[in-house]
């Protein structure tokens, strides 16, 4: 796997890792991959509708 | 037994209650078995019965326009509100859901959006019957791994075919989800099997 590096506050990182080490975690890197990926599934799908349901959706009367 | 859904917080009191899923998967049937069982609903009753949902379709008008305007939902807390699932992605964050979303075979899901369309002389997407199923299935593939990310939605689903056949062990459960305030004898009695008139054929769907 590769790997990259970021920089972040000390005392944000010192705070990660206590709390890492509490809520179970292996490690603080572990901790924060496991915060970043699950913002970025919450955020992988944009709101909207797909354009054929649209279409399906105003013909059955469900949106205008 | 494991859980049938899944419970993130303890705030319970004025979560609003959504009914959920693709359009003819038998929402119109469970808004109708909350509100026998002793749930407020929201509709208006704009869009009241016709052949294709016998029993009123259970909606409110403004759900149509919530692209554009969702500021309603502020008074639906301790109501169940019916939302088709495409339209979920819409809901704001500030609020807290619980989900009661429908799942149903989809051929037979896809014939009664079909039959729907014909009765009310619309056109639907024009895509064939294959090409809506994979649409739907990539849609509510989609939805549930959107609802699993987001902290502010608990989730129940709840087959229909499953409801028509064993309507009070379904009815538990659903009161179960939603804090035993209902009467499951009463969201049982509503099950009218001479409804469910779309059965899946032995297509190749």
């Amino acid at each position: 796997m590769k790997t990259a590096k970021i920089k972040i506050d000390k005392d944000l990182f010192d705070m990660s890792r206590e709390y890492s080490l509490t809520a179970g975690y292996s490690s603080v890197e572990e901790f924060i991959t496991h915060l970043l990926e699950k913002e970025l599934k919450k955020n992988r799908k944009v709101p909207g509708i797909d354009e054929d349901m649209e279409k399906q959706l105003q013909g059955l009367g469900y949106i205008e | 037994m494991k859980s049938l859904f899944t419970k993130k917080t303890d705030q319970k009191n004025e979560d609003i209650i959504i009914v959920s899923g693709l359009p003819r998967s038998g929402t119109s049937m469970m808004m109708q078995m909350l509100e026998a069982g002793g749930l407020d609903i929201m509709t208006d009753g704009k869009r009241t019965a016709d052949d294709n949902n016998l029993k009123g379709y259970y909606e409110f008008e403004k759900t149509r326009k919530i692209k554009n305007d969702i500021s309603w939902i502020q008074d639906c807390g301790g109501k169940a509100v019916k939302i088709v699932s495409p339209l979920l992605y819409f809901l704001p964050e500030q609020n807290r859901y619980r989900i009661i979303f429908m799942e149903r075979d989809m051929r037979e899901i896809i014939n009664s959006q079909n039959k729907m369309l014909e009765r009310l002389n619309n056109a639907g997407s024009g895509l064939s019957d294959k090409e809506m199923i994979l649409k739907n299935r990539n849609h509510i593939k989609d939805i549930k791994e959107w609802i699993s990310a987001r902290n502010n939605m608990d989730v129940i689903y709840i087959n229909y075919n499953e409801v028509i056949n064993s309507s009070l062990q379904k009815s538990k459960e659903i009161n179960e989800f939603l804090e035993n305030k209902l009467d499951t004898e009463k969201m049982s009695a509503v099950i009218d099997r001479t409804l469910y008139r779309q059965r899946a054929g032995a297509g190749t769907l």
